[in-house]
């Protein structure tokens, strides 16, 4: 595989999305929400909330804490756990645009005809949606630790953010997130034949990701090592199978003959 | 340069192509002519390996098109119907993609992205975003960017389909320059006024092969050759002069121009002028119709449809 070419058809991905508007405002509306709205409205709350009359609420206090800090470091690391379905969006939005809106706009063909393999135009295209997703969460990631740690500094007197479970996150599960929806939405959009379509069905990568999220926010899943540790087999292996589906169903003939 | 053995395809039971047999030549412009839905594209996209035919053989500059896929698109250019460029990118961009696609080196790349850009005087716009361009202009990038790579062959659908007369010409003449440097045209076209500008040999295909040859060929073979005489007045004696000619088939009269139609031109021709002039006619053009490979090729097209 020659990473050169690949980089290259990542790189045009990225400089096209970059002049499409309405693929832009998505890739920028998340992170905003993800940055600032999700931390203000989950952690502001456990700040200015009189915590103290709320005799009932089942917190377990570690020692040394008080309930208003322990509410508020699981909020944060709820804010946290978002970070592993932010990749996901990015990619939906970029990528349904990579062989659909070439097909459409009859860019397809020339590029088929050059001398780029399967594996490389693959790559390539998942690459374009990969870079942007994961620049984008490291973004929010700064915006999201910078206003909480402004939020809590005060009341905990050392910045909570970046802890392990958010370095975790951000160096594992995203990337792996971004790869899973990135492999997705690049089958989805060579398997499809109109832009709405590609649209509808990149997201559903996100489904079972959420489901995680709901699962450990309702208490089904108890966040420890082990189950991030299989959470993250799991979600490589899945990258790993939907890409290799990619590359075993990509036929550069039907995209050419059978799509109108 | 190229060489087709029995190539056929068919889709869902329908033939597109069927038993195609014909080789072209290195550094000739070969054109293939043929109604819509001939499979002319399909032929096309057959030999630039983006489909597979369903049997036959194809040799493109010596790879054979089912097992070296990845080294006949390295020597050859392909430019679709649609030049598919990228709108929102800048012309230079565009090329440079292509080139980088290609594995061309940078000194070479930079090279051939100004001399096609000055070619097709596209040079002064090179920064400005395609989508911005004419139809024409639109197309000479795509012309330029499947030759960025210099590749030995060309495979052109339409290209000057949808363009205005100007732009028709600088295209047509930059295909006559490549021609020069030796390179192999494979020219897919409705434009017999194209084909017989431009292309050493061509062929007619209906679905199957119905003819080869040289335009000059084809036209003599299937065409019917007529002369036209232009007059400063006409008269019946000249006519009928003309219609007792030997070699002379039939005379058609349309204002003062008498169109004969004959079966060996170049013989019958002097006669035509010296009985005209004997009855008293005076000439001002005698001029070879330019229809004759239309009238091959309709009758080709129409013959294989019975």
């Amino acid at each position: 595989m020659r990473f050169d070419r690949v980089w290259e058809i990542a790189k045009k991905d990225m400089a096209s999305v970059r002049k499409y508007k309405y693929v832009l405002y998505g890739v920028i509306a998340m992170p905003l929400i993800f940055a600032i709205v999700i931390p203000f409205a989950t952690i502001y709350p456990m700040l200015t909330a009189d915590i103290s009359s709320n005799g009932n609420m089942p917190v377990v206090v570690p020692p040394g804490m008080d309930v208003r800090q322990t509410m508020v470091i699981w909020m944060s690391n709820m804010a946290v756990i978002m970070f592993m379905i932010l990749p996901a969006f990015v990619p939906s939005v970029i990528a349904s645009y990579t062989f659909v809106g070439e097909k459409i706009n009859k860019q397809l063909e020339p590029l088929l005809a050059t001398p780029t393999t399967d594996m490389e135009l693959l790559i390539g295209k998942a690459l374009g949606a990969f870079v942007p997703a994961m620049a984008v969460t490291f973004a929010s990631f700064v915006g999201m630790m910078t206003v909480v740690d402004i939020m809590t500094f005060q009341l905990f007197g050392y910045l909570l953010l970046p802890n392990l479970l958010s370095l975790a996150v951000l160096l594992v599960y995203s990337p792996l997130v971004a790869l899973l929806s990135t492999s997705w939405c690049v089958f989805v959009s060579s398997k499809v034949s109109d832009m709405r379509a590609a649209m509808q069905l990149g997201p559903v990568a996100i489904i079972p990701i959420l489901g995680f999220y709901f699962l450990f926010l309702s208490g089904l899943l108890v966040l420890d090592w082990l189950v991030l540790l299989i959470y993250a087999l799991v979600l490589a292996l899945a990258s790993l199978g939907v890409f290799v589906l990619s590359k075993a169903t990509f036929r550069r003939e039907e995209i050419l003959t059978k799509w109108k | 340069m190229i060489r087709v053995e029995g190539l056929t395809r068919n889709f869902n039971g329908r033939t597109a192509v069927d038993d195609i047999t014909f080789e072209v030549d290195e550094g000739k412009i070969f054109g293939l002519l043929g109604p819509n839905g001939a499979g002319k594209t399909t032929t096309v996209r057959m030999l630039c390996c983006l489909i597979k035919p369903t049997s036959g053989k194809a040799m493109i500059g010596g790879y054979e098109i089912d097992k070296d896929p990845i080294k006949i698109r390295e020597i050859a250019g392909f430019l679709p119907e649609s030049p598919g460029l990228y709108g929102e990118l800048s012309a230079r961009r565009n090329l440079e993609f292509y080139a980088k696609l290609y594995g061309m080196p940078r000194q070479k790349r930079e090279e051939n992205i100004e001399r096609f850009l000055k070619m097709l005087d596209l040079w002064e716009r090179r920064d400005d975003p395609v989508g911005t361009f004419s139809k024409g202009m639109q197309q000479k990038i795509a012309i330029a960017r499947s030759m960025i790579h210099e590749p030995k062959i060309l495979f052109l659908d339409e290209p000057t389909a949808a363009l205005s007369p100007d732009s028709a010409k600088v295209v047509r003449d930059f295909i006559v320059e490549l021609k020069h440097e030796k390179r192999t045209i494979f020219l897919c076209t409705h434009n017999l006024y194209e084909v017989e500008r431009v292309c050493d040999q061509i062929a007619v295909l209906n679905t199957k092969l119905v003819a080869f040859g040289s335009p000059r060929d084809l036209e003599k073979k299937f065409g019917s050759t007529k002369t036209e005489v232009q007059l400063k007045k006409i008269d019946k004696r000249m006519t009928d002069a003309v219609k007792r000619l030997k070699h002379v088939k039939n005379v058609k009269i349309l204002g003062n121009k008498l169109i004969v139609d004959t079966e060996d031109p170049e013989t019958a021709n002097p006669a035509i002028v010296d009985a005209i002039v004997k009855h008293g006619g005076k000439i001002l053009y005698v001029t070879r119709t330019a229809h004759g490979l239309e009238d091959a090729y309709l009758k080709l097209v129409k013959k294989d449809e019975v």
